[in-house]
Formats: C-alpha cells, sequence, structure tokens
C-alpha cells in the first residue's frame, strides 16, 4: 500500500459524499411532486458499504509484483490489504408510507379526495446534506495531509 | 561494515509504517459512514520496538499491516469510526512522519558529506 493509494481513498469517499450530497438535493427538490410516472415521488437513500477488491491498474500490478518477489524468496516485500476505500452500494427508495393530504381540488387527489404527497422530510434532508459535506471536507483534510506526507517524502531526494 | 546501520533501516521501516498507517486511516474517514464499518489501524511501533534489538534482519522484516480495531466504541449503525479521533490520529501520523524523514534526511546529509571531501 503506498501513499498513492491513500489519495485514491480519499477520492473514493470525496465521490460517495457527493453522491449522498445530490441524492439529498433530489430529495429536497422534489419534497412536493405529487404527479410522476410512478405517482408521487419516493424519498431516495444512498447505501455505501466497504470496498472489497481494488481493481486499479497499479493495485493490481503492485500485487502480481509482491506475490512474484515472495515466490522468489523475498519476504520483506509489501503486501496489498485489500483496502480500497468506500463505494455507493445502491440507492435505494425509502420504505416509509407516503402522507396522504386532503386537497380534492388538487389534479392529482384520489376518488376520496387525498393527494398522495412525497415522503420526503425536509429536516431530515437538511441534516444529510450537512452530514455529507461535513464527511467530505474530512476526506479532504485527508488528502491535503497524505499531500503534504508525499512532498516530505520527496524532499528526501533533494 | 554496510552503509545503512540499524538505525537507519529501522527509520526506513517506520517510515513505511507511517505510510500504511495515513492509507488506513483514510480509508476509515471514507467509510465515515458506511454502517457496520469496523475501523483499523496500524501498529509498527511495537513491532519495530521488539525487532530493533535483534539486529538488521529482524528489523527489515517488519512488515506494518492494517488491523481492524475492536476495542473502539461503536456508535448507533454499528460503525466504529469517530471522525474527530480519526482525524487527530491522522495529525499526529503527519507530525511522525514529518519527523521520521527530518531525522533520515539528517543522517543521509551526513552520509554525503562524507562521501564529498572539499
Amino acid at each position: 500500500m503506498s501513499l498513492f493509494s491513500a489519495m485514491q481513498i480519499s477520492a473514493t469517499g470525496m465521490s460517495a459524499e457527493r453522491v449522498r450530497m445530490d441524492v439529498a438535493s433530489e430529495n429536497l427538490a422534489n419534497a412536493n411532486s405529487t404527479g410522476g410516472p410512478n405517482g408521487a415521488y419516493r424519498r431516495k437513500e444512498v447505501v455505501l458499504r466497504e470496498a472489497g477488491g481494488n481493481s486499479s491498474f497499479a493495485h493490481t500490478l503492485s500485487n502480481a509484483a509482491s506475490a512474484a518477489a515472495r515466490a522468489g524468496g523475498n519476504p520483506s516485500t509489501q503486501i496489498g490489504t485489500g483496502t480500497a476505500g468506500v463505494a455507493v452500494s445502491g440507492i435505494v427508495e425509502d420504505k416509509i408510507a407516503n402522507r396522504m393530504v386532503y386537497d380534492p381540488g388538487h389534479p392529482d387527489a384520489d376518488a376520496r379526495g387525498y393527494v398522495e404527497m412525497p415522503n420526503v422530510n425536509p429536516v431530515i434532508e437538511m441534516t444529510d446534506l450537512i452530514s455529507a459535506s461535513r464527511a467530505y471536507e474530512a476526506n479532504v483534510t485527508a488528502m491535503q495531509t497524505t499531500k503534504a506526507m508525499i512532498s516530505k517524502t520527496m524532499d528526501l531526494l533533494r | 561494515m554496510d552503509l545503512f546501520d540499524t538505525t537507519q533501516l529501522a527509520l526506513s521501516r517506520a517510515i513505511v509504517g507511517t505510510t500504511t498507517r495515513q492509507a488506513t486511516l483514510a480509508n476509515n474517514l471514507a467509510n465515515a459512514n458506511t454502517p457496520g464499518y469496523q475501523r483499523q489501524d496500524v501498529d509498527f511501533h511495537s513491532a519495530l520496538k521488539s525487532a530493533i534489538s535483534g539486529g538488521k534482519q529482524a528489523v527489515s522484516n517488519v512488515r506494518p499491516t492494517a488491523q481492524a480495531d475492536p476495542t473502539a466504541p461503536l456508535r448507533y449503525d454499528g460503525s466504529s469510526v469517530d471522525v474527530d479521533k480519526e482525524n487527530a490520529a491522522m495529525a499526529e501520523n503527519g507530525l511522525e512522519h514529518e519527523a521520521l524523514v527530518s531525522v533520515s534526511k539528517a543522517r543521509i546529509e551526513i552520509l554525503k558529506t562524507a562521501m564529498n571531501p572539499r
């Protein structure tokens, strides 16, 4: 595992948090969308999981190289630990039932005069936005620290 | 006599250690919002401490690896990442890396001076 893989890992974190922000914004924007191809809008949620395998070229090459070195009897070669940051495993719909609001004049009202409103709670979306934004900043800070460490290591050559 | 002594080798292994730890802490931060994620950490200090009396071979065999940290308290969602603690550990790790590189560099400068009589 090299310092550059630390930057890769922070990058996966940043992109995952950005997806969370996108989805929270979409939920907020559709907080009052009653009509759509599948009826009222349903709140969406991002499911994150730890990324297991790293399929990048650099990672594959370093694993192959350390396997070859170990086969050649060099035990001190670094072995990749397989940590590869975070991945978005899916964007799923929230299962909480939509609110029914009595509004007989609404074009999307049913026979009894009720309109199905999205199950979006703006307060939850705002806290999600803040949490995603803070986590994004944490990843940016980690990347800056990694960058400083890389340039310090480069100083050894000067 | 070899060019690099045990201390120099230990310094280079410690730099590998801080590098691996940086990647591991970055991984913890990237998974700050992953439910059920268990944080990992790298403890190369104790391995290096016990190897340093065993001479060069023992020191160069020290391989810092990330290990799960079961002692960290769990959050309500089953994750054991505390963003503040990860940030503090990362700042500490960065300073340690800087110190190691500075010492390593000073020792290499001494060798350079010895090789370049003016």
